[in-house]
């Protein structure tokens, strides 16, 4: 089960207003390599996990994911604060104020709602773990390129920080995979 | 966690962050090395690290879990900075 706690895994203190910079990062949240995609993965495939390490590992990455979507979320909400439709408009993301206004809606930064079509779950734990550490790399790329468009050092702290999260993420895995392939052998 | 009494709640949150993410990620590392001995007392350290911020954050600011909200007499869980607002 979950408990929730009142708090960020680093606090989310953004001071200036960006609708255009918030629809970019709302990828991390419902896009196709975005912490929503990360956490129902890691959290469905460990019920077909056979080693009491591949459990815990993907549970315990999988719950925070779950935390990560929280602050991209929070990011998101922090840089829309009180912007209304014009600024929307004049930011270029008239279209996403249409459909949600100032909400979190998960979607693509090109505004393709989330898809469980994003991740798989194989009750194969080789093939599971090999898709994950590909989903740590991916989101680390989309973190990257969110770097390169972003100029607010508030928002950059934090991305450079769950970009960093990702790294670790994939050593993680990729020493599960030793792991579980030394137990085939 | 002596000179707790002067820091504000960003500042003590600060310090609640550090001592949770060091558990988070020590955990994740034992989940692959569970044999590791120099890990497991680094992780029974930042543990009891851990608790005892949270719990000099409630004392002095408010509950972070909700089993530690005052009942008396309001809803004391309501109180103080959720994750989609910036504390102050
Ligand atoms: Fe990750």
């Amino acid at each position: 089960m979950f408990i929730f706690t009142k708090m960020t895994q680093i606090p989310v203190k953004i001071n200036n207003k960006n609708p255009r910079l918030a629809s970019y990062i709302l990828s991390q949240y419902g896009g196709p390599d975005g912490e929503l995609g990360a956490s129902l993965r890691y959290l469905s495939q460990r019920f077909a996990q056979t080693e009491k390490s591949g459990i815990a590992l993907l549970t315990d990455i999988g719950t925070e994911e779950l935390g990560h979507l929280e602050m991209i979320g929070s990011i998101v909400t922090q840089l829309t604060k009180g912007e209304g439709a014009k600024s929307f408009d004049r930011y270029g993301v008239g279209d996403y104020y249409i459909d949600h206004a100032n909400g979190v809606y998960p979607a693509s930064a090109a505004g393709v709602p989330f898809s469980a079509a994003y991740l798989q779950s194989k009750a194969d734990p080789i093939a599971d773990i090999m898709e994950d550490m590909a989903a740590e790399q991916k989101a680390r790329a989309t973190y990257d390129n969110i770097l390169r468009m972003c100029d607010d050092p508030d928002v950059t702290n934090i991305i450079r920080y769950l970009r960093e999260r990702e790294v670790v993420h994939f050593q993680r895995f990729g020493e599960l995979l030793d792991m579980l392939q030394s137990k085939i052998k | 966690m002596e000179n707790n009494r002067q820091m504000s709640a960003q500042q003590l949150m600060q310090k609640v962050s550090e001592a949770a993410f060091y558990v988070t990620d020590l955990k994740l590392y034992l989940d692959t090395h569970p044999d590791d001995a120099r890990a497991l007392r680094m992780f029974g350290e930042a543990s009891r690290n851990a608790k005892a911020c949270f719990e000099a954050f409630e004392k002095r600011f408010y509950p972070l879990f909700a089993t530690s909200a005052d009942c008396d007499s309001d809803w004391e869980w309501l109180v103080g900075t959720w994750p989609s607002q910036k504390m102050a």
